[in-house]
């Protein structure tokens, strides 16, 4: 199944009866086969005027209480991020789906393009075989947290064909949702008002911007402990830690278990949630005794590189060993994702410093 | 690897290779690459193909073999050819100069038999999946056909007895496991 189909059909496993887009490579072909599988399970997808109506679109499918999503690539994205920041605010669970160009909106999906204090977790899946699981984690914890989960992928991973089967993932269960916009008042017997400021109807009792986020940001605080993903390997005994994430990383791991079997002291660690980024992970591989540098595999001019300096500390050097490297269309299918490529990189980091 | 120009066939050929492998228990991954142009652009597509599970990225270094459909966009795939790879090539179209000490070539001429014998020059890359799959035996020639049947949208279904003909046209056009993919234990060469 072609990685685009496979996100779609977990999409679907896991509950998602509305999606609205407007196509834009590499994005385009997941709009298309949520296009064609919803509306046999009931649901509706809607090719939108713009990016702008789709984000709208499934702002107020969410607040019903349904499961649903939008998403782009990260031009796309761009458009939506003013609702992104009143969907996050106002505690809607929407799944959002970046099918970026490359790796160029890491500093999107992490800091977010809207305004005020928001926060949203990120997940990026490396292969087909882990985008369908975190198809679905991602609907289970943006209900889990009444928070937006962002979905990464690029190109690579949505024309990619691997052989999967979709199949549904138990995460657990997930809070009521007496605050769904769906035609009931939820024993209030008054209608509802889902507020990114706090407030409610006018004349009732509310708690307010300082309150409301306050209480988020302490939310946050507890996401950013307890929803960490990260995989690492061979960092026990390694001189230089590789950290990269998405489909780069399946190259990067490919690479160093090569390296490793010729007896390079290399290992990796692969962010899976950009946001919370995994800070402990990479601090304690980074604080081995052999260490000697760690080097960021990123798509893009250098971004992550600024979270790893900030899980590092300065406890040892952190170097940039990626870069731009797209094709002529701008979809970031350089001459980087090459395992013969990715291997001389890491190789540089493994060169001794001279004096 | 597999290269040609947009409209020959080459990401439904490599699609049927890989959907064969499956069908036959591999661990199969396919990535394809095209130009914004439907017909006339740069098409490639890579095909990776294991007997256990796979942790190679669909992107890869080298390759063990290739299919050429024409010369014009061919430099990346060539670029990427082990010593001693097996290569198919269209000798139809394909006009650019082969290290033939260097590659195991093989020349089929796919779009005359697709034109002449076939009936539909279109057919031409289904020809060179039969003569893949006979040459390399990296799948069976029942297992191409059944993925042909299902790599075929709805909206063409037509073409399949075509298609069919033309995979065993090319499989019959050539020696069978004259370069064969895997050793006789089953693990890849």
């Amino acid at each position: 199944m072609e990685g685009s189909e496979a996100i779609a059909e977990a999409a679907v496993v896991a509950g998602c009866r509305f999606f609205a887009g407007y196509p834009m490579t590499p994005f385009t072909e997941v709009l298309e086969h949520f296009a064609v599988k919803l509306p046999k399970v009931g649901g509706v997808c809607i090719n939108a005027e713009s990016e702008l109506e789709a984000v709208g679109m499934a702002w107020g499918a969410v607040a019903t209480g349904n499961r649903a999503a939008t998403g782009s690539t990260g031009q796309g994205l761009s458009l939506m991020q003013e609702s992104f920041s009143e969907i996050t605010m106002a505690e809607l669970p929407i799944v959002l789906f970046n099918i970026a160009r490359g790796q160029y909106d890491y500093y999107q999906s992490t800091r977010g393009g809207g305004h005020g204090d928001y926060r949203q977790i990120v997940l990026a899946p490396m292969d087909v075989t882990e985008a369908v699981e975190h198809c679905q984690l991602a609907f289970w914890l943006a209900e889990k947290w009444r928070n937006p989960v962002l979905f990464m992928g690029d190109y690579l991973l949505t024309h990619t064909y691997e052989a999967v089967e979709v199949t549904e993932i138990d995460y657990g269960p997930v809070p009521d949702k007496p605050w769904a916009v769906d035609g009931s008042s939820s024993g209030t017997l008054d209608a509802k008002l889902v507020s990114s400021l706090g407030f409610d109807k006018v004349g009732r009792p509310h708690v307010g911007p300082q309150a409301h986020w306050l209480r988020l940001a302490e939310k946050w605080a507890v996401m950013r402990e307890q929803e960490q993903r990260s995989e690492t390997a061979f960092c026990d005994d390694a001189e230089v830690i590789v950290v990269a994430f998405g489909t780069l990383a399946k190259f990067v791991r490919y690479v160093v278990k090569e390296l490793r079997a010729e007896g390079h002291r290399v290992g990796y660690v692969r962010p899976i949630t950009l946001w919370p980024f995994p800070e402990p992970a990479v601090a304690a591989a980074a604080s081995g005794s052999h260490v000697r540098t760690v080097a960021v595999l990123e798509n893009n001019a250098g971004q992550m590189i600024d979270d790893v300096r900030l899980s590092v500390l300065g406890r040892c050097p952190v170097v940039a060993i990626g870069g731009i490297s797209t094709d002529g269309s701008g979809f970031g299918m350089g001459a980087l994702l090459d395992p013969a490529v990715v291997r001389e990189r890491i190789l540089s980091a493994l060169e001794p410093v001279s004096a | 690897m597999l290269t040609g120009i947009g409209g020959q066939g080459v990401q439904l050929a490599a699609q049927v290779i890989a959907r064969a492998a499956t069908l036959e228990g591999r661990g199969v991954m396919f990535f394809g690459v095209y130009g914004g142009m439907m017909r006339g652009g740069n098409t490639d597509s890579t095909v990776v193909v294991s007997d256990g599970t796979l942790d190679a990225p669909p992107i890869i270094a080298k390759t063990w073999s290739a299919i050429a459909m024409h010369h014009e966009f061919w430099e990346p795939t060539r670029a990427k050819l082990r010593d001693g790879a097996v290569l198919l090539v269209n000798s139809t179209l394909f006009e650019a100069e082969i290290d033939r000490d260097r590659y195991r070539v093989f020349e089929v001429p796919v779009t005359t038999l697709a034109a002449t014998t076939v009936g539909n020059l279109l057919a031409a890359s289904m020809v060179m999946t039969g003569a893949y799959v006979a040459i390399t035996g990296l799948v069976g020639l029942e297992s191409a056909v059944e993925a042909m049947r299902g790599s075929i949208p709805s909206y063409r279904q037509q073409h399949i007895e075509m298609n069919e003909r033309a995979i065993r046209l090319g499989h019959e056009s050539v020696e069978a496991l004259a370069a064969p993919a895997w050793q006789s234990t089953g693990a890849p060469v």
